[in-house]
Parts: C-alpha cells; structure tokens; sequence
C-alpha cells in the first residue's frame, strides 16, 4: 500500500477498468469492490452537491490529517454516491467525528464495530433511502453508497486500513455499509430525530459505533409488555461489549412489534425504562475473572445483576423494516456515543 | 488521467519537539503502563520480572488507562510525563 497523501491530484496513466481495479486494490483504497474512478469531473460534479458548505473538518484520526472537500468528494465518487448523497456523508464524517463517538478507540479495537448511520427526515424521500423491507440490506444505491463512502474516508484519509490500523478480530459485514433510514411513516412514535430536540422537517443523521444488527424474533406475544419481556431476553448477552453498563445501543423495532407496542400505550421513555430495569445478566452468567474485570472497572453488580447499559437514556429506540414479527438489537462499542447532526442542504445555485 | 487523491489530507503544523536527556536504564524511575486488559498486566507482570536479573525494580510503578476503549486521560499523561523517565506500553488483548 502506498501513501501519496502529498498531492491533491495526481497524474496516472490511463486504464481500462480492469487495470483500474487492479491500480486502486495495489494503492490501498478499496473495500475490495471495484471503485468509480475519482476523475476531476467527477469530483467537481460531487462537491457541486454540498455547495455553500464550508464549515472545516477536524482531523481525522489514526493519520491525524485534515481532509479537503475535494479529498472527501473522491472517495464519495469512488463509493458510488450521486451529488446528491454528499451532504448526508459529510454529516455522518461530522458526526463520528464528534469526541464522544470516540473514533479512534472505535477504528483501532480488535471488536467488530462499524459506523451504523440512520437517517431521518425528508431527505430519505428525496435520496430514496430504504427504511423499510430489508432496510439493513442490498439493493438501494443510497443506502449502500452513503455508508460505504463514509468507510472509504476512514480507510484512505484516515488510514484506518484493515490489519494495520484496523485490528478487528472479524470486521463485520457492516464495514462495508451500515446504513438505513427510519420509517417514520410507519412508527406510532415521534421520529428518532424530533426525539433529539431537531424538528421535523430537518433531515438528520445518526451515527453510533456498533455491530451489525442482531435480529430479536417474537411470533407468539400479542402484548407489548411480552414483546418488551422477549427483547429483554435477548439483549442481556454477557458477550456484548456492553456488559456491565459500558456504553449506549440501539433497539430497532419493526412496524409490527412497534404496533403492538403502541396499542398497549407504551411511550418510548417507558420502553426505555422497562429495558433498562429488567434486560439484566445473571452474575451466574459472568465468569469470576470477568467479575473482577468489573469490580475494579467500577460496574459492580447490582443484586446479583448487572446492567447492560448506563442509563435508561443510553437505550436508543427507533422504528424500520417491513412488516414481519421482528426487531433488531444493535449492540455498541460500548465506548461510544450516539451522535446526531443535522444534514445541510445544498446552497441554492 | 487525473483523477483526485482519495487520500489527501493536510498535515497539521509542526508543533516543535522536546528532547529528553539520556537515559539510565538501570536506575531511571520507570512505569509499565497497562491499556487495561487483563493480558497487557500480564504482559508487563513478565517484563517487569526478566527486568529484576538486570536493574533495580523498586523504582518501577504499574499503571492502567481507565478503560482499554478510551484514551488515557491528558493528567494521567503528564502524571507519567512528570514522574518517570521511561514508560513502557502493553497492548493486551
């Protein structure tokens, strides 16, 4: 892998597609999927999408380089993005790079985490962002370039390379992409976003460090307080890097569950605090070293239970996916932070 | 053809450099400092005994970050910076 970080543009011979993917997997660039090539049209079309927007960026860590617009816009073009797209990457970038979200802790650990966006708002119409059947999966552009564009500038302005800075033991199918919108249309909730003080009509992205999703199955319960009970059950996993209270996670309900939920009068804060007082691990659970771990990590037990996160706030509930009896946990880094930054549109032009 | 540097940034300004005076490896107040995962102490555990066949050991302290997860806080640095001359680091897994 080279490093030529010293020019903004560079002179390469010209190639033929093969040639290409073969030039960008010798440089390091790629996910391992072949790229757009990052021409100066191309770019220039790219920042046409977040013109007006020049507020800087922080550096960007393990290789503690400032990026330019410009930088950030090739690897948008090469992660497949429309213009369009741009604004929603640059707020995610934003967005992990907010001190909480603890992008170095979360790019160099051997855990499998990934940046998991949600997007909010009216721009998961006008980008046709998939917040619903298969939201967590293949076949929207959007959905599959935001999240990937956002990995492409850790990797190449960042540096966080797979087995040099990244030392996950697995990675995880999420370091591709990870990225959904909420369905809003479908939640008996106020949206995520509005949750966190932004109104409406703004579009927003979320980002925390996290797994992919774990899917939480529930055919039999008619209740929602035995919906609650089963996703209780399956989050109190004393494998999870949150075990003892260490950090935040997501709860994705799917618009049925969601349903139910609501019809039984459960509001979000209530959702929160049942999970939070009764998603527990048994201390039988834990081994006596791990207990011990805990003990001096100051997340001792708490009547033979421990936590499995910090506050009933740090328990993240949003709705998407289609119809089916499931919901999704999305467990954290644990050392992390939910992060929320509204989109800019483009100036007008 | 041209294309833009996907991995462009600008570096930050130098920011100067301190040299430290040399070193006594065999007396120099020393810390073995943990990221705080249960291998790193046995790491440093193991160090700091092949250490005793070759230099003093009461002058070598043990400390570990908070948590492995997050970064060691600026004052536990300059604690480190202040009362030690050589720091060695383990990263345990």
């Amino acid at each position: 892998m080279s490093d030529t970080a010293e020019a903004e543009v560079l002179d390469i011979p010209e190639m033929d597609p093969d040639a290409w993917a073969d030039f960008v997997e010798a440089q390091g660039w790629t996910d391992g999927l072949p790229l757009v090539p990052p021409t100066e049209d191309a770019v220039a079309r790219m920042m046409d999408g977040a013109r007006g927007d020049n507020e800087p960026f922080a550096a960007i860590t393990p290789r503690l380089l400032t990026p330019t617009l410009r930088s950030l816009a090739a690897n948008a073009v090469m992660a497949g993005c429309r213009p369009a797209y741009f604004p929603a990457v640059l707020a995610a970038l934003r967005a992990v790079l907010v001190a909480d979200y603890n992008l170095h802790g979360t790019l160099a650990t051997t855990h499998s985490c990934a940046p998991m966006i949600m997007i909010n708002g009216p721009l998961r119409h006008a980008l046709n962002i998939n917040c619903g059947t298969n939201c967590f999966g293949q076949g929207w552009r959007a959905n599959a370039a935001i999240g990937r564009a956002l990995q492409l500038i850790l990797n190449n302005v960042g540096g966080a390379r797979p087995g040099i800075m990244d030392r996950s033991t697995f990675g995880s199918p999420a370091k591709y992409t990870f990225c959904f919108g909420e369905n809003e249309e479908e939640s008996p909730f106020d949206p995520y976003h509005v949750r966190q003080g932004f109104r409406a009509d703004e579009s927003v992205v979320t980002v925390i460090s996290s797994e992919p999703n774990h899917n939480l199955n529930d055919h039999g319960s008619t209740t929602g307080r035995d919906l609650l009970t089963t996703f209780a059950g399956g989050i109190a996993a004393p494998t999870a890097n949150t075990i003892s209270a260490k950090g935040p996670f997501f709860i994705i309900l799917g618009p049925e569950h969601a349903a139910t939920i609501a019809r039984d009068k459960w509001t979000v804060p209530q959702i929160q605090q049942f999970l939070f007082d009764t998603a527990r691990v048994p201390i039988t659970e834990v081994s006596p070293e791990n207990q011990e771990r805990y003990e001096t990590g100051g997340n001792p037990p708490e009547n033979g239970f421990y936590k499995v996160a910090p506050t009933p706030d740090d328990i993240h509930v949003a709705v998407a996916g289609g119809p089916g009896k499931h919901s999704a946990w999305i467990p954290s880094f644990g050392g992390t932070a939910a992060i929320s930054i509204r989109v800019k549109p483009p100036a007008a032009g | 053809m041209r294309i833009v540097n996907p991995t462009f940034g600008i570096a930050p300004q130098d920011e100067g450099s301190a040299t430290a005076g040399p070193v006594d490896w065999l007396n120099d107040p020393m810390v073995l400092f943990s990221n705080n995962k249960p291998n790193a102490r046995e790491l440093l555990e193991g160090v700091r005994s092949r250490l005793a066949s070759i230099r003093r050991i009461d002058n070598i302290d043990h400390i570990a970050k908070g948590s492995a997860s997050q970064p060691a806080p600026p004052e536990m640095i300059n604690d480190v910076v202040r009362k030690y001359r050589i720091a060695l680091l383990a990263l345990g897994d």
